[in-house]
């Protein structure tokens, strides 16, 4: 019998060959990718580049047009969203998403819909409130009424909430000031020390890669590069293309 | 006068608490799935018919009727929900139109089962509470009020205290996050389908011995919602009950005052105001829910 060379046991994660179109058009072709059990991978590129795509893809958000996607052994890409969480993997979705009409509790409660170990999610919770204070002070404050670097720990708190195996974060820096995005990037390197690993999606090039212990280039579609992060911050290409150098 | 007032408003209470069941059950199924639900009204004709049907020809007891309406006109959503809406999801326009085929459905079914001749039925008690020579209330319209607070506080504590109905909020307001959230939208679509059709069977029920029943009574009934769910803001529940009383108490003092078509009149420039001033609703934001 043939080995399946599917079956390797060193990824969490894996794309093999996958495709997504948008009503015929193509967003992402051919896409193979690996995301270890620990560490930062994170998904560089312009915009339209593919990278939403590929995330949603694998949250069962877009249906692949071909190839396929395993999460710890077992095909996820026929999977509804709802049963994709169930295996563990939380995505924070481009733009927050937070329930606007909802209390900053409620949003958190909501990310552990799936758990039924209430003493576990009330520690969770106290985790949660530990590492976003400000998230503790507007407990009963609409998600709506809180500002943008608020929303993005509020929507961060809320996938850890699942007790995630795997975390999905699609732009978590956008539209916020320098600080905060400091700050972001410091909270993501600590989820990811305690044992989760992170794949980051992310435009600002330079701040994935300081992150990262890998990376992948998207471009129109297309994986052009990969390699470890450090390596790629000194890649010809990437550094004029996305580091402006 | 006093007390032509306070008659009045008792009236207008009473008008107020089944026009709110109706308009609750509307705007929650347009906040979870989306969906404008034409056959609403049918849902509050199917309900008055179980009543027609269980209490008054077949002799069961009022409020066994009444449950029964609300359970099987739920139940009757919950089918809707799967055949009609689920396979139309991503096509708006499509449940619009589906749900005005099913209207006619329903009304056809009911001209055939129960005829077109108006039902009247004995009411199922004779009592009236006095307040005064000329203010009064008959009970049959109390159960009316009471049914409503009952259950629009139940649906309150169900979408504020429970998972589900957390569940259900975070669906109405961001289907995809709440799927994210591992919220299946069908099981929320089949939850808001039951509890907003269930509303709108009772509400029929509880006031069958109160009105005509017959096969196209839903269709001034959903007008009337639709003018209420537009006044309150199209995606708040809140906003749905308190236009509800706003609608009721502005329709009857006219209607009482003046006269009907007067107060139609009015309650539909009420609406028109609103739009004008603010385009959203008095709670309604821009998005669904
Ligand atoms: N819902 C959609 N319908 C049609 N086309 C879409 C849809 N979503 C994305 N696309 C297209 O797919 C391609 C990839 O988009 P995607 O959102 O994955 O890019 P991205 O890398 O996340 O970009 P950005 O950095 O701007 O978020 C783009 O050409 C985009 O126009
Ligand atoms: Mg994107």
């Amino acid at each position: 019998m043939q080995p399946d060379p599917l079956s390797s046991e060193s990824a969490l994660l894996q794309i093999v060959g996958a495709s997504v179109n948008y009503n015929k058009v193509s967003a992402v072709r051919n896409l193979n990718m690996k995301i270890p059990h620990g560490g930062i991978v994170t998904i560089i590129g312009a915009n339209g580049a593919g990278k939403t795509t590929t995330l949603r893809a694998i949250s069962g958000l877009s249906k692949l047009s071909g190839g396929e996607i395993r999460f710890d052994g077992g095909r996820i890409d026929n999977l509804n969203p709802e049963q994709v969480v169930a295996r563990g993997i939380a995505h924070v979705p481009e733009g927050r998403r937070v329930f606007p009409d909802m209390t900053v509790e409620e949003n958190l409660r909501t990310g552990a819909f799936l758990r039924r170990d209430q003493e576990a999610i009330e520690s969770d919770l106290s985790a949660v409130f530990g590492r976003f204070p400000r998230l503790e002070e507007r407990r009963s404050q609409l998600a709506k009424t809180m500002s943008g670097g608020e929303q993005q720990m509020l929507a961060i708190g809320r996938a850890l909430m699942a007790k995630p195996r795997l975390l999905l974060l699609d732009e978590p820096s956008m539209g916020l000031a320098p600080v905060i995005v400091e700050e972001m990037g410091r909270i993501v390197v600590e989820i990811s020390r305690e044992g989760v690993p992170v794949v980051l999606v992310e435009q600002n090039a330079e701040l994935a890669l300081g992150l990262a212990d890998y990376a992948y280039v998207l471009e129109t579609g297309n994986l052009v590069l990969e390699g470890p992060a450090k390596e790629l911050h000194e890649n010809d290409h990437v550094r004029r293309a996305y580091l402006g150098l | 006068m006093l007390e032509l007032l306070a008659q009045t408003a008792l009236n207008a209470t009473y008008a107020a608490s089944y026009i709110a069941l109706v308009a609750v059950g509307l705007v929650l199924i347009f906040g979870v799935m989306g969906v404008v639900n034409f056959a609403h009204g049918e849902l509050y004709m199917l309900g008055a018919y179980a009543v027609v049907a269980l209490y008054a020809d077949a002799g069961f007891p009022f409020f066994l009727a009444a449950a029964v309406g609300l359970i099987f006109v739920g139940i009757v959503g919950i089918g809707m929900e799967r055949t009609l809406f689920r396979p139309l999801r991503d096509n708006p326009l499509g449940g619009l139109v589906a749900s005005i085929g099913f209207l006619l459905i329903l009304q056809s079914l009911a001209s055939v089962w129960f005829g077109v001749r108006m039902e009247h039925i004995p009411p199922s008690t004779q009592q009236i509470l006095r307040f005064s020579d000329s203010v009064s209330l008959p009970v049959q319209r109390l159960y009316v009020i009471v049914g409503a607070v009952i259950l629009l506080t139940a649906l309150w504590l169900f979408l504020k205290r429970s998972r589900f109905g957390w569940a259900l909020r975070a669906s109405a307001q961001d289907p995809e996050a709440a799927a994210l959230q591992g919220i299946s939208i069908n099981q929320t679509a089949r939850i808001a389908m039951f509890i907003g059709a269930g509303l709108a069977g009772v509400a029929g029920a509880l006031t069958a011995p109160l009105v005509r029943t017959f096969p196209y009574m839903g269709h001034s009934v959903i007008v009337t919602a639709f003018i209420v769910i537009i006044v309150g803001g199209v995606g708040s529940l809140e906003g749905a009950v308190l236009a509800a009383v706003i609608y009721a108490f502005v329709h009857t003092f006219v209607t009482t005052f003046f006269d009907g078509v007067i107060a139609d009149i009015v309650g539909l420039s009420l609406m028109l105001l609103v739009l004008i001033v603010k385009p959203t609703g008095m709670f309604g934001t821009a998005d669904r829910a």
